[in-house]
């Protein structure tokens, strides 16, 4: 087998194992907040990487191997997605100038994975990704493992891996109080495990199920690696749904099979609507009156509308800095174009956008020094990854959530210089007080405050504040808090559940502070404030 | 000729906002400007208030428009003055830049013949005319010359300052009194403008959200530009928007206690319709008497 075939096998593999997992991995999520996207973020990275494989035409090793590192950075989405990215870069380094791959190379890879995933961090945390691979490099280095062929000695640092997982929470306070193993470390692990059975060539162990209800509206609320929405009516006598679902699984994901033996309704995201159909008429009468495909990313389209800003920015006049941002919300979109920001990537809590999609940004507007604003901490590292890949001098702000990037655009100046831009930026970021108001997704203790399920919880400058069934409860605590601080002014950002304007107005009139009230339009959280 | 406040009068249009103008003083007088609300003419200060303006604002259904005095105003009061045994008018008035009053005045001032009447284009508006009045009424008091008055008038020109921020950018905006393609339009935020006046035109210094930022704002700006000296006078005015009263006299007694109060005004009707309410204006000028 050819090198290039052998990694579009593994790395095939790989991606099938992720894709597996990634609904679980999805519902590990610590954070009580609707976000769960760290499997979503590891597939598609490894999918970008999958993808330019199946592209590729190169044959020497330490060609594909740049190639991969290359397509790694660029595919990487979210956190978990850049530092895998990294374990990836590191670990193709070792291998594409090995001659031949055995327990000694495979400990070298690993190793160089997890120095390159500790190199990316600037913080490194343990009970995550980092010690997961750093565990698997250390079984990986034991000489007894050292003299092993190459699947027996991944097999043994996959075990340890296993073994890593379950021991996250008692390095990581937030999933001890969640009572969760780390998304991302169990994402790596199945990565590799999905190799090792790639090598092997056994078949993939079948997932833990997922005990979370799934319903059509919450799967909606995932980016899928797939494009067609494919919904149908299947028409039969005794239909066996658990076949019909088996028979599905492989085509794509949110899938979702309901109703009993004589109707089902079948609903799936896949590259392959047709496949799906025959699937179903292979079990009853498919009505073809009835078929929904819809094509979710409508890639073209929203290619187009990406390449059309991206064209907009570098035809506009020159300026000394350029501004960068990324936030979820047409309406922040829009603030933040009118504070000053060339370009607004569409991205944030969910849909993290690639490395590749925010250096297209960076090179596209036309200054040669930009700042890029990624309003989001799961958004922080591929900045400051695409700044790295940049040969524009490029500084990453590291605002946290969307009030925080538009304190920030407020103090921009695009004729001034960089240096004089980020101090302002720096300052105005500092002088806010930002907090969000989203939903508990489930009952959860976190940072010492309760929510049950669906109740509203405000998070102060990152940290849980108070929850409460009822949004006013939410905002007078919040208001009181500000009052303390000696804040005057407070910026209200309405997203998808608010409560409406003109309720607002009225319940914060007479607060004895200004409160001022904008549409951002951001899903998952109703409520976003800035006090200065 | 020694210039004092019995043969030297000093005349001002109704921009300067000096609605006491007269009974401070009964060397001055001020020159109506016009407002029109639906065609309907009103002097300045005149016929209308700065109160009656504000609740005829809120209730019409199209914004108001202004215009400047004519010649024949300027003459008839010229003329008044003359006729009263003044042989000195300083005629001062809103920076030319924004309006034609100041060419009303010249032309009054040809009309009338002679060399009696001055006028000047202060090159900037409001209150900052009323602390230009004050000043030279206070060397009028004493005994001063036409130069003394000259190099005044050039150092005010230089120096006096006003920082102003509006309720919203629309009356400016609508009035044609500041640019379209100004930066600090087309903000979604609710974006308070630092506006100043410098060589006559209205120009954008900063931008603050809320208005205890612009406040702080004013006080960074007062602060740079001054010290705690004798003769500091400081003027503020506001558009229909009271509580900017005290906020800023405390402001200024605390930043500068050394510093006098001279004027606190409701913008009239002409400026109020080009700033729009919720306006106000922090004006100062270092004098040194």
């Amino acid at each position: 087998m050819s090198d290039l075939a052998l990694a579009r096998l593994l790395a095939g593999s790989a991606l099938e194992n992720v894709e597996l997992h990634r609904r679980r991995v999805n519902a590990l999520n610590v954070y009580p907040v609707p976000d769960g996207d760290t499997g979503t973020n590891l597939a598609l990275t490894m999918r970008g990487i999958v993808d330019a494989l199946e592209g590729s035409t190169v044959t020497a090793r330490p060609q594909l191997a740049a190639d991969v590192q290359r397509e790694a950075t660029m595919a990487a989405k979210g956190n978990s997605g850049v530092i895998l990215s990294t374990i990836v870069r590191g670990m193709a380094r070792v291998l594409g100038d090995a001659s031949t791959v055995d327990g000694e190379v495979l400990a070298q890879a690993l190793r160089a994975g997890a120095t390159s995933a500790y190199h990316a961090v600037k913080v490194p945390a343990e009970g995550t990704m980092l010690t997961v691979i750093r565990e698997m490099a250390e079984e990986s280095e034991r000489p007894d493992v050292r003299r092993l062929e190459v699947e027996a000695a991944l097999a043994r640092a996959i075990a340890r891996g296993d073994d890593a997982v379950r021991r996250t929470p008692e390095m990581l306070e937030k999933l001890r109080e969640s009572g969760v193993v780390d998304a991302g470390g169990v994402g790596l692990v199945e990565l590799l495990r999905g190799v090792l059975h790639g090598l092997t060539g056994e078949p993939l162990p079948a997932p833990p199920e997922v005990s979370e209800e799934l319903t059509e509206e919450s799967i909606h609320h995932e980016e899928s690696a797939y494009r067609y929405c494919t919904v149908f009516l299947v028409e039969g006598r005794a239909m066996d749904l658990d076949a019909l679902h088996a028979s599905l699984e492989p085509l794509g994901d949110s899938l979702l099979v309901t109703g009993d033996a004589s109707v089902a309704k079948v609903h799936v995201h896949t590259d392959e609507p047709e496949d799906a159909l025959v699937l179903g008429r292979a079990v009853g009468v498919v009505d073809d009156d009835r078929v929904e495909i819809g094509d979710m990313r409508s890639q073209a389209a929203e290619r187009e509308r990406w390449l059309t800003q991206l064209h907009a920015a570098a035809q506009a006049a020159a300026t000394e800095v350029g501004l960068v941002a990324v936030a979820q919300g047409a309406g922040n979109r829009e603030i933040l174009r009118s504070e000053g920001a060339a370009i607004v990537i569409e991205g944030g809590q969910t849909m993290n956008p690639s490395v590749g999609q925010i250096l297209e940004a960076i090179t596209a507007v036309n200054a040669e020094r930009v700042i890029v604003l990624p309003n989001n901490p799961n958004v922080r590292l591929a900045s400051e990854n695409a700044a790295e890949e940049s040969t524009k001098d490029v500084h990453v702000i590291a605002t946290d959530t969307i009030p925080e990037g538009i304190a920030a655009a407020f103090a921009f100046a695009a004729d001034e210089p960089l240096a004089a831009n980020v101090e302002a930026m720096e300052v105005a970021v500092a002088s806010v007080l930002a907090a969000e108001i989203t939903r508990a997704s489930r009952d959860a203790t976190v940072d010492g405050v309760t929510a049950a399920e669906g109740e509203f919880l405000a998070i102060l400058e990152g940290r849980a504040f108070v929850a409460d069934p009822s949004i006013w409860v939410v905002l007078d605590a919040l208001f009181e808090h500000f009052a303390r601080e000696g804040k005057t002014y407070v910026q209200l950002i309405r997203g998808e559940g608010a409560p409406t304007e003109d309720e607002l107005r009225e319940r914060l009139s007479d607060r004895g502070v200004e409160a001022d009230v904008s549409d951002g339009g951001q899903p998952h959280y109703p409520l976003l404030l800035s006090a200065e | 000729m020694e210039l004092t406040r019995q043969n030297t009068a000093i005349v001002l249009d109704s921009t300067s906002d000096f609605v006491e103008a007269r009974e401070r003083h009964a060397n001055m007088r001020i020159v109506p400007l016009y407002v029109l609300f639906d065609g309907e003419p009103l002097r300045d200060q005149v016929d209308i208030d700065s109160a009656g303006f504000y609740e005829r604002l809120a209730a019409a259904s199209s914004l108001p428009t202004t215009s400047q005095p004519t010649p024949a105003d300027f003459l008839a009061c010229y003329r008044e003055l003359v006729a009263g045994g003044f042989e000195r008018i300083w005629s001062l008035h809103l920076t030319s830049k924004l309006s034609g009053t100041y060419e009303s005045a010249v032309s009054a001032a040809g009309e009338l013949g002679g060399d009696r009447v001055r006028v000047v284009d202060t090159e900037t508006a409001s209150l900052a005319c009323a602390l230009l009045a004050e000043a030279i009424d206070r060397r009028l008091e004493r005994g001063t010359t036409d130069e003394e008055v000259e190099s005044l008038v050039d150092r005010f020109r230089r120096e006096n300052r006003v920082v102003f921020t509006v309720g919203t950018l629309e009356y400016l905006q609508k009035g044609g009194r500041i640019g379209k393609g100004q930066a600090l339009a087309g903000s979604l935020l609710n974006v308070k403008p630092i506006l100043s006046v410098e060589d006559g035109v209205i120009i954008p210094v900063a931008r603050a959200r809320g208005r205890q930022k612009a406040l702080q704002e004013f006080e960074r700006l007062f602060v740079a530009e001054t010290e705690d000296r004798d003769g500091l006078r400081v003027a503020i005015a506001h558009a229909n928007a009271p509580e900017w009263i005290d906020v800023i006299t405390t402001l200024v007694a605390r930043a500068r206690p050394k510093a006098t109060i001279d004027l606190v005004e409701p913008l009239g009707a002409v400026v109020g319709t080009h700033a729009g309410p919720g306006s106000v204006g922090f004006f100062w000028f270092q004098d040194e008497i």
